[in-house]
């Protein structure tokens, strides 16, 4: 990996040592992220996926092994946390919890303002992130946070950490909970980002349509450990891996798959809808000729 | 306001009842801020919040787990003495409603700030009132920890009961965003 | 750095640790109500003799409910340097205002130690060890439920005069309930804002105001989580009917048996004989 921006080597990560509820998160996880990519991290609650997403920006540091963000060390002891948290910003699950100021405005801002940055600057930044999330900045900002609806609670959340204008976004389950409507918004806004505004994009899921919609590469956790890595095509193309660590697929590949079982000739990588119905187009007699 | 035992007043005093536990067992209780001790606690907010949310007996009831948590955890003598970590904890919660109540009439945002700083004060007096009677510190002693202690535990709790309260209740003054002050001219 | 968002290291409210021994099997309200007289004891007498012969008991009591010792130990070990500082400063200036009573020991200057001072000092750290032994066996041994059950059931005497017993012991199990959650809830918090730039306690060291709104970040939604459940629960509550004063029974019935009516008298009879200390 030339110009891999994330590199994490061998991570073990043990909760609550040297107690009786002692328990072990992470077991030797390897990953690569390059600049520019979008990688989805799916597994079972437990997995550690959450552990993992945390050594992102120093919220834990490396046991053992080794984390190298943008070439910061995360074992070196005089590491710089603002630094790195300045790079990497990371959203976690129902980040609108975190939501404390009274208006959409000062919440967004309140990063940048710690950052030392003026008044100007900090209202660039917070226009950009509100509207890159499609927030408007005019309408918006002086609306009390608490009568937002979720989803646009989310976003100001979201924008709170886009401000700090990050290189990396990491993001835990950032559509959970969200009506299907702000659903497809939020992942559109993330696409955007990633493509667009070239950030590069890790986040956590259970939702395999998301998965499919937008990540480049994706790893599969069980029990502390990486089990699978690789396209989309081929993490959804290996069924027994999913099966055996009851990971879901996506509905495309699910039918792609069963018409396999069924002795048809088909492609179950093919994931995206227009292949999928290729595909299913091709198994069907005198139809597509 | 509802007369009696309501469900709404059980769940709101063990919520914050659970609040005060937590503060107390985690370094959140304490506001690193210039006193002799070292720091504020805020583990008594919980019981004027009670207290001004929900009338006396929610406040006293909040108050009675504050202490019984402060008792169980104590790592300093004077605190594994009920008599000085229970009691005189009853009494937070009910000076700060007495205090709400009798001003909210003025103006609700003043008295929310005033019950902060009654609740607190009736804390620190209080339990050095109950340790100097129970021969733990001399009447000289408890009057400078109450100045050098008591004092800054009392603005940080005007602070933060503000804050907390009229988040919830909805109350407040400023209506523009930091963000907006700056821009006013060229924006509008 | 790394462990520095555990919080939920630091809760032992409630850490049972079943061992299934005698002490574990006594009746909740008994176990409860001989805990509230022993502590009661012990806060009222101030003699050597006595609290020499408490230490003794409540260290006795951990071989009794087969726990292990270390776990009275490690509520004290962390007190050791609080005791000792508080111990010298109310050696040295106390002899002065409180303990004049006794036999001088020592005089210089404004230090004066005392018989009496001497002894409000040996015996507050005594008692202190006491109590911190009589309840890591009391919450070692004994669940949070069967604990709130113990008390609902001793507080029924109350009932008479209007005290709603029932809902007090409501408002204690959501209270222990929801520790754990929102301790959850303030990790997630803290982490949340430390991701976006928070630092907590960075101010100038007397900027008191600056440093209490360092905390706002954390203290405020956690207000506000715990109140939104708070209004989720009351509104589950309500849509099932649940009415506080009504009269209700419990799944779980304790039956008191000889044993547990003997721990209760036990505990009374060494009360009496700590108060006839004479020493």
């Amino acid at each position: 990996m030339t110009d891999s921006i994330i590199l994490v080597e061998d991570l073990d990560h043990v909760y609550m040592k040297n107690t009786p509820l002692e328990h072990q998160a992470l077991y030797s996880v390897n990953m690569t992220v390059a600049r520019g990519e979008c990688v989805a991290i799916i597994g079972h609650t437990g997995s550690g996926k959450s552990t993992l997403i945390q050594h992102l920006n120093g919220l834990q540091r490396p046991q053992k092994g080794r984390v190298v963000i943008d070439g910061l060390d995360l074992s070196q002891r005089k590491l710089d946390v603002r630094a790195l948290r300045r790079k990497v910003g990371l959203v976690f699950q129902n980040p609108e919890d975190q939501i404390f100021e009274k208006l959409v405005g000062d919440d967004i801002a309140y990063g940048p303002l710690k950052q030392g940055l003026s008044i100007k600057e900090v209202t660039e930044r917070a226009k950009w992130a509100m509207e890159v999330v499609g927030l408007s900045f005019a309408d918006m900002k002086d609306r009390e946070t608490f009568a937002l609806s979720g989803g646009e609670k989310r976003k100001v959340a979201l924008a709170g950490v886009l401000a700090l204008r990050p290189e990396i976004l990491v993001l835990d389950e950032p559509t959970a909970g969200l009506d299907p409507c702000s659903r497809k918004d939020l992942l559109e806004r993330i696409r955007y980002l990633n493509q667009s505004e070239n950030l590069t994009v890790v986040f956590v899921s259970h939702n395999m349509e998301e998965v499919a919609y937008l990540a480049h590469r994706v790893y599969v956790m069980a029990n502390g450990r990486v089990v699978c890595e690789g396209t989309p095509r081929h993490v959804f193309g290996n069924a027994d891996i999913l099966h055996k660590y009851h990971i879901g697929m996506p509905e495309t590949v699910e039918i792609l798959h069963r018409l396999k079982r069924k002795g048809y000739a088909v492609n179950p990588e093919a994931y995206e809808v227009q292949e999928t119905v290729q595909e299913i187009l091709s198994i069907l007699p005198a139809a597509g000729r | 306001m509802e007369k009696g035992l309501t469900v709404r007043r059980i769940v709101i005093s063990g919520v914050l009842g659970a609040i005060a536990i937590l503060l107390g067992v985690t370094r959140l209780g304490y506001i690193p801020v210039p006193t002799a001790a070292g720091n504020a606690t805020i583990m008594h907010i919980p019981a004027v919040i009670g207290g001004i949310m929900e009338g006396w007996p929610v406040g006293m009831v909040i108050g009675l787990i504050f202490g019984v948590s402060s008792f169980l955890n104590a790592t300093v003598p004077l605190f594994k003495d009920p008599l000085v970590a229970i009691l005189p904890r009853l009494f937070i919660g009910v000076f700060a409603y007495l205090t709400y109540v009798g001003l909210r009439r003025v103006n609700p945002y003043f008295a929310i700030g005033a019950a902060g700083f009654i609740g607190s004060a009736s804390n620190t007096i209080l339990v050095l009132g109950m340790a100097v009677l129970r021969g733990y510190m001399t009447f000289g002693v408890a009057v400078g920890v109450a100045i050098t202690n008591g004092l800054p535990e009392a603005v940080v709790s005007v602070i933060v009961t503000l804050a907390v309260v009229a988040s919830w209740m909805n109350l407040g003054t400023r209506k523009k965003s930091k963000l907006s002050d700056d821009n006013a001219a060229g924006d509008k | 750095m790394a462990s520095s968002f555990e919080l939920t290291r630091n809760i032992t409210v409630g850490q049972y640790l079943p061992t299934g021994s005698i002490i574990h099997r006594l009746d909740p309200r008994c176990k409860l109500a001989a805990f509230v007289i022993l502590i009661l004891g012990i806060a009222f007498c101030g003699t050597y003799g006595s609290n020499v012969l408490a230490l003794i008991l409540c260290t006795a009591l951990f071989p009794l409910a087969r726990i292990p010792i270390r776990y009275g130990l490690s509520g004290v070990k962390p007190a050791i340097p609080f005791i000792l500082i508080l111990a010298i400063l109310q050696l040295l200036f106390y002899g002065k205002g409180f303990g004049t009573g006794g036999q001088t020991y020592f005089h210089y200057g404004f230090v004066t130690i005392t018989s009496d001072s001497l002894r409000l000092v040996v015996v507050s750290a005594m008692r202190f060890v006491e109590v911190i032994f009589l309840s890591s066996v009391l919450t070692l041994s004994t669940s949070t439920t069967e604990l709130t059950h113990g008390m609902e059931h001793l507080l029924m005497p109350l009932r008479k005069v209007g005290f709603p017993v029932h809902a007090f012991a409501l408002i204690i199990t959501i209270a222990v309930r929801f520790v754990p959650t929102f301790a959850l809830e303030m990790e997630k918090m803290m982490k949340a804002q430390a991701s976006r730039g928070a630092e907590f306690g960075t101010g100038s060291w007397w900027r008191i105001v600056q440093r209490t709104k360092d905390m706002f970040p954390i203290i405020i939604p956690l207000f506000n989580v715990a109140l939104k459940r708070a209004e989720d629960l009351i509104l589950a509550m309500e849509a099932r009917c649940y009415t506080p004063t009504d009269e209700r029974t419990t799944y779980k019935r304790y039956h008191a048996s000889a044993k547990d009516v003997f721990a209760v008298v036990t505990s009374l009879v060494i009360v009496a004989v700590l108060f006839a200390i004479p020493v």
